[in-house]
């Protein structure tokens, strides 16, 4: 391993869901206080593998996104310095202190809300693609030494929050970033049903998504999967999942197509030939209407599930269709 | 086919006033053509030594950020000149690329040849093309010996265009170059195509004669009829025929002045062109608004890397990841692509989502100027942390902000120029908004 690593971390903040998560009704309960405490001996011992790793750590709270921690930010003495301690690494202290510190600060910050808006995912997402960005493209002027710009950068999504289906065309928008800046993207599912967003999201930048079923080891997850870096993970083969599915969920009824029709300008999916675009108001011509409709399929797809997102949690019809091949 | 009797010269009828490209007669030729260039670029045969490094300027630190930011600045005024208003974009492209490989193009005014440039320029084009219009294709035509000749069907993998250009001695430029037979060939590759695709004809010229075998007119008048598109950059000079194939089809012309304005000329023409709607005038009238329509297209099952060995339908090899045509069951190697059995449009999702950014572009952010403005907010940028500066900067670009400060109007958030450039050339939406 030559080059220093980057990793910048985004942790899913939403008081609801660590609540639920929490619960000892659940098979494997993990309290909030035990998923930080993992996540700090992560994080030391990402900073400990290599002496210029680099670190950013990302908050996505309710409605809104916030830095909890940055190593290059770090250094500069902002007033919240642990006091000296002869029995700890200091590194270790200062990153400790500084993001339980302001973790502590956002969740006061949220207060008491009657009702917890979606968590701001995309948001932390593409302000760790911006410091990396920031990194790559170091100003003229900073502080920022050659090894910082050169590393290998990836982000760690931990994340508890269900899709939310506005934020489609955001998230693939800081896929196609991610994919641009080479960042390799990992995605540990700690709490919830699978996000096929975040299945994607791994699956196009080439990181590992894992969906996590004994909780109670998540620390020996975090340091297995998701401690080496891009440029190790051919010799460290680290778990990957196969079963991406890429087929689309019509606009119209949200069912899973294998065969759909697009409107031509805004390429919004339907599951039937329609006269007029929902989307864009559109009017399509009545002769591609009967050609399409004499042309249609004779079995219409029937694993239409009906749920909330546009693209609805795929893993049962691909597996059901690998486990048929081999 | 040659040139004979019959065949149209533009060699001098067809040259507008600006004359021909020549080293043999040197000397500076200013005519209202250089007036509209940029007056800090040369033509390349007017250049004597070119000392790059002179023409940069460093600043009092001895540091090169004044001119780094002037090209930053040029970036954000030619964004916030883009209009405002949602237009209608071709999304689904179809584009044939005709490359002159004329003996013209062993001349080497730009180096180290125009052809070697050519090619090289256009494997990058290909690349960003495809990234930028993943449901697009692509055919390439070839003009030499006096005929257009077919270097790579239209596909729709940039792979496969990619490799019909990589191999530069099946290209050796021979001969003459032939505009309208290379047109017409084009042409009738693209005459199946339904009315809501774009048909688009891009050549890269670098003679200034065309050997046709009739009347070039006469194609210039099918193409307006097909709705073909033609945009021409020239490599030598202006012509009058390849200004009016463009400007009658409504697309764009240029004269490359060197080898960065050549790459700029090109890559101008990767970002989907609006659709054009009728305006009856004669100008531009040529392609008429598109039609709408709805498209049938398969979304594929991808198989995973374990899947059982099989041959696919595209190169007749055993591979085992692949995708399934969920019409006819055919195993594809590749997404997007029509599929060869039964001519279904496969797409998987994410290739529709990646067109998405052009149909839902973030707002320019407007530079804060006052000093007010700026203490008013957050000391970090709102995207990467990094702390503003607090004295104003003295020179700055046009449009610069002097804090470095540029603000989203929807959110309210500042951003720094690093962002600002990233946000709006490749992230394509705003880190403020989508909280």
């Amino acid at each position: 391993m030559d080059g220093s690593s980057h990793l910048s971390l985004i942790i899913d903040l939403s008081p609801s869901q660590w609540h639920l998560s929490a619960q000892s009704s659940n098979p494997h309960p993990l309290s909030f206080q035990t998923f930080l405490s993992h996540v700090l001996t992560f994080v030391n011992s990402h900073i400990a593998s290599k002496h210029e790793n680099t670190l950013a750590v990302f908050g996505a709270l309710p409605g809104k996104s916030s830095m909890l921690y940055s190593s290059l930010d770090a250094d500069s003495g902002n007033g919240n310095d642990p006091p000296a301690d002869a029995n700890s690494y200091r590194p270790f202290k200062v990153v400790n202190s500084v993001v339980t510190n302001n973790t502590q600060k956002e969740l006061d910050l949220i207060g008491g809300l009657t009702e917890e808006p979606p968590v701001a995912l995309v948001g932390a997402l593409t302000k760790a693609l911006c410091f990396i960005n920031r990194l790559a493209h170091p100003p003229s002027g900073s502080l920022v030494d050659e090894a910082a710009a050169s590393a290998d950068p990836r982000i760690l999504i931990l994340s508890v929050s269900p899709d939310l289906a506005a934020s489609y065309i955001p998230v693939m928008n800081s896929i196609f970033s991610a994919q641009k800046l080479k960042v390799t993207i990992d995605v540990c599912k700690v709490f919830g049903e699978e996000t096929v967003f975040l299945q994607q999201a791994a699956h196009l930048t080439g990181g590992s998504y894992i969906y996590l079923e004994r909780r109670d080891a998540f620390l020996q997850y975090l340091i297995m999967s998701f401690l080496p870096p891009p440029s190790l993970r051919h010799i460290i083969a680290v778990p990957r999942q196969d079963k991406v599915d890429f087929r689309a969920a019509c606009f119209c009824h949200k069912n899973i197509v294998d065969i759909g029709f697009v409107c031509s300008v805004c390429l919004s999916i339907f599951c039937s030939p329609v006269a007029v675009c929902s989307t864009c108001r559109t009017k399509f011509p009545m002769k591609t209407l009967q050609r399409l409709n004499a042309s249609r399929p004779a079995i219409p797809p029937a694993n239409g599930v009906s749920n909330g997102s546009p693209r609805p949690p795929s893993a049962r019809p691909s597996t059901g269709m690998s486990a048929s091949l081999r | 086919m040659n040139s004979g009797s019959d065949s149209d010269s533009f060699d001098e009828g067809g040259l507008t006033t600006r004359g021909r490209k020549s080293k043999r007669k040197s000397g500076a030729r200013a005519s209202e053509k250089g007036k509209q260039k940029a007056k800090d670029q040369g033509y390349s045969w007017e250049a004597t030594y070119a000392r790059s490094w002179d023409t940069v300027q460093e600043d009092e630190a001895g540091s090169l950020t004044g001119a780094v930011a002037e090209l930053l600045a040029r970036g954000r005024r030619r964004r916030l000149l883009a209009p405002a208003a949602a237009i209608r974009r071709s999304i689904i492209r179809h584009l044939v690329l005709l490359l002159d490989l004329s003996t013209s193009m062993t001349d080497r005014d730009m180096r180290p040849t125009r052809f070697d440039l050519t090619l090289e320029y256009a494997r990058e084009f290909v690349t960003e093309w495809f990234d930028q219009n993943p449901l697009g294709q692509i055919g390439i035509v070839g003009m030499r010996g006096g005929i257009g000749e077919r270097i790579c069907e239209m596909s729709g993998n940039p792979q496969d265009v990619l490799h019909a250009i990589s191999e530069r001695h099946k290209l050796e430029p021979v001969g003459e170059p032939s505009l309208q037979n290379a047109i017409e060939m084009a042409r009738s590759s693209m005459s199946h195509l339904p009315t809501h695709s774009s048909r688009e004809i891009l050549i890269i010229f670098g003679s200034l004669t065309t050997v046709d075998p009739g009347n070039i007119n006469e194609t210039l008048s099918s193409c307006i009829k097909d709705r073909i598109r033609i945009s021409l950059v020239a490599l030598a000079a202006e012509m009058k025929i390849c200004r009016e194939l463009c400007d009658k089809t409504g697309g764009a012309f240029g004269v490359a002045m060197n080898e960065g304005h050549f790459k700029d000329l090109l890559f101008e023409l990767i970002p989907p062109p609006a659709a054009q709607q009728n305006t009856g005038t004669g100008a531009g009238g040529g392609a008429a608004k598109m039609s709408a329509d709805l498209m049938m297209m398969g979304f594929p099952q991808r198989l995973p890397d374990t899947a059982p060995a099989a041959l696919c339908v595209c190169h007749a090899q055993m591979r085992a990841a692949g995708f399934l045509c969920p019409r006819c069951g055919a195993r594809l190697c590749d997404a997007p692509t029509d599929c060869d059995v039964c001519g279904l449009m496969i797409v998987s999702s994410p290739h529709l989502a990646r067109s998405y950014h052009h149909l839902f572009p973030v707002k320019p952010y407007s530079a804060v100027m006052s000093s007010q403005d700026a203490t008013g907010s957050s000391a970090n940028c709102h995207a990467c942390a990094l702390p503003f500066k607090t004295t104003p900067a003295t020179n700055i670009g046009e449009g610069m902000s002097p804090f470095d400060r540029y603000r989203c109007q929807d959110c309210k958030n500042d951003f720094c120029t690093e962002c600002d450039v990233f946000v709006h050339d490749v992230l394509h939406c705003c880190p403020g908004c989508e909280t």
